[in-house]
């Protein structure tokens, strides 16, 4: 049996973890550290609740909109249901959506998602792609680094155990940027990723001035490649330079052969759906998607768009 | 450690273990047994209540973690020992073989008629995606919830 421990400020919650290093763990919503209590995977003494920390929740958009910072405790729930996200950071919307159940989404938070280092996990590629910080709050005080520097392997964050991310911080220019978010899964719903995709570009009249690409679910940890995103810059994001952009992604991953499919396999959907999250994003980029409408998770696309 | 908390109403202040969950709660400690220990693991929906009339699974909430908010269990839906709605709707379409399903079933149907009040056939999927049926095929439940939102519009 663990105890709980609550407190009202990040300090307290930082110097109790401190004070009770390998014995205590932070709990936000919970849906992986119940289960994984319950699977002995781990054997808090200490559930530290992080519910009533204030600091760490909520959406919050800065300077006339160009920043958002998202707080750690943000459940996925309400990024889902977030119109100004689903129209300037459609990716990161789009992974919400397909994030578990309802009831799992309403429960689950943003930094619960990024912590457990799952390499499947649905938050990083979105976050990769939109260009997030993300604010460490640890017993010498405050760090901000890039999000792609936290992923240390699978089940594993550079963060030390009195540790906790406290937010993570967009820029969201505010036209010309376009972003798309795509999953292979088994089951259309409450699966995990076998591959995750995503793309964002911003777009200069139709050229491509940046592109990332980021993957899940292929590596020990998420990627960000910057090959694949290098095949869009400069162009008009044509079938060559989509299908570019793929091949490249393909060769950057390491996929394993698991129950969700094998090696080459994954490799050969990180190709399509690279080539896919690319041109939705564009689309969006270009005004020529619907605003706030999301993309069919494997990315082929209605006949109206197509 | 001790507890408070609102539950179909009423409120209760209880001795309870520090790390328990809230389905555990519910069934061991308050004897609420309509919500079902099902896989424990978050898949199933079958522990599905409300917390704050928003639908969580209660086999991996921490009760400490809603301590002092509005619970609602399949209990608490019925209107003075009538049943709601949705309740008769799934008796109605035979939503409901084996029963096991069913409580998680309408737990989640209330949030998303409270949300939503004229589903179309794919957003009750998507909110219904959570929670399992072994026997009905879905397609009565769905017929179910259509019903329960005609008859609450
Ligand atoms: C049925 C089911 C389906 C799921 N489907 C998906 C899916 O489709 N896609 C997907 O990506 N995930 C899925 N998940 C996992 C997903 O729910 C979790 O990854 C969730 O986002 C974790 O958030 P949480 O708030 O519940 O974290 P918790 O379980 O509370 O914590 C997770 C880990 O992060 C640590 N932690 C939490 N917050 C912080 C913080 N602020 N600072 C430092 N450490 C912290 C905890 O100590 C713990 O190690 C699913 C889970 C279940 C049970
Ligand atoms: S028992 Fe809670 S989801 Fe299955
Ligand atoms: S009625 Fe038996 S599981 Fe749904």
């Amino acid at each position: 049996m663990a105890e709980v421990f609550a407190a009202g400020s990040i300090e307290e919650v930082v110097a109790f973890l401190a004070g009770h290093r390998g014995v205590s763990l932070p709990i936000a919503g919970g849906t992986d550290v119940m289960v994984d209590k319950r699977n002995g995977r781990v054997h808090p003494e200490w559930l530290v609740d992080l519910t009533s920390l204030e600091a760490l929740a909520g959406i919050e958009f800065r300077e006339g909109g160009k920043v958002v910072r998202i707080g750690s405790m943000t459940r996925i729930r309400s990024l889902e249901l977030d119109p100004v996200l689903g129209r300037r950071a459609a990716a990161l919307v789009e992974a919400a959506r397909l994030l578990g159940s309802v009831q799992i989404r309403t429960m689950a938070t943003v930094g619960g998602n990024l912590c457990h280092g799952t390499p499947s996990a649905e938050m990083p590629p979105p976050l990769l792609v939109h260009d997030a910080d993300c604010e460490v709050a640890g017993p010498s005080g405050r760090r901000v680094m890039p999000l792609v520097d936290l992923f240390a392997g699978p089940g594993r964050t550079v963060l030390e155990p009195d540790e906790l991310l406290v937010a993570l911080e967009l820029r969201l220019p505010d036209s010309g940027v376009g972003s798309c978010y795509l999953r292979q899964t088994v089951r259309w719903s409450m699966d995990l990723a076998g591959v995750g995709v995503a793309a964002a570009v911003e777009v200069d009249g139709s050229t491509v001035t940046k592109a990332r690409v980021a993957l899940g679910a292929v590596a020990p940890v998420p990627l960000l490649v910057a090959e694949a995103a290098n095949a869009l810059v400069g162009t008009e994001l044509d079938a060559g330079a989509a299908a570019e952009a793929g091949r490249r992604a393909a060769a950057a991953c390491s996929p394993i052969t698991d129950a969700r499919g094998t090696e080459s396999y994954r490799r050969q959907v990180v190709a399509v759906l690279v080539e896919r999250a690319a041109r939705i994003a564009w689309l969006r980029a270009t005004g020529s998607w619907p605003a706030g409408v999301p993309a069919p998770a494997n990315g082929v696309l209605p006949s109206e768009v197509r | 450690m001790r507890i408070e908390i609102v539950v179909n109403g009423d409120r209760y202040v209880k001795e309870v273990m520090a790390d328990l969950s809230l389905l555990d709660f519910l069934r061991e400690v308050l004897g609420l047994t309509g919500t079902k220990w099902g896989c424990l693991t978050g898949d199933c929906g079958a522990c599905t209540v409300l917390v704050d009339g928003e639908p969580v699974v209660s086999c991996l909430q921490l009760l400490r973690q809603v301590e002092g908010r509005d619970v609602t269990t399949i209990e608490g839906v019925e209107h003075s020992g009538e049943l709601d709605e949705v309740q008769a709707a799934f008796v109605a379409n035979g939503g409901a073989q084996c029963g096991f399903c069913t409580p998680g079933m309408i737990m989640s149907t209330e949030a998303l008629l409270r949300a939503n009040r004229s589903p179309s056939e794919s957003q009750i999927r998507e909110a219904l995606s959570g929670n399992l049926c072994r026997c009905t095929g879905y397609s009565k439940i769905i017929d179910a919830v259509l019903q329960a939102a005609a008859e609450r519009a």
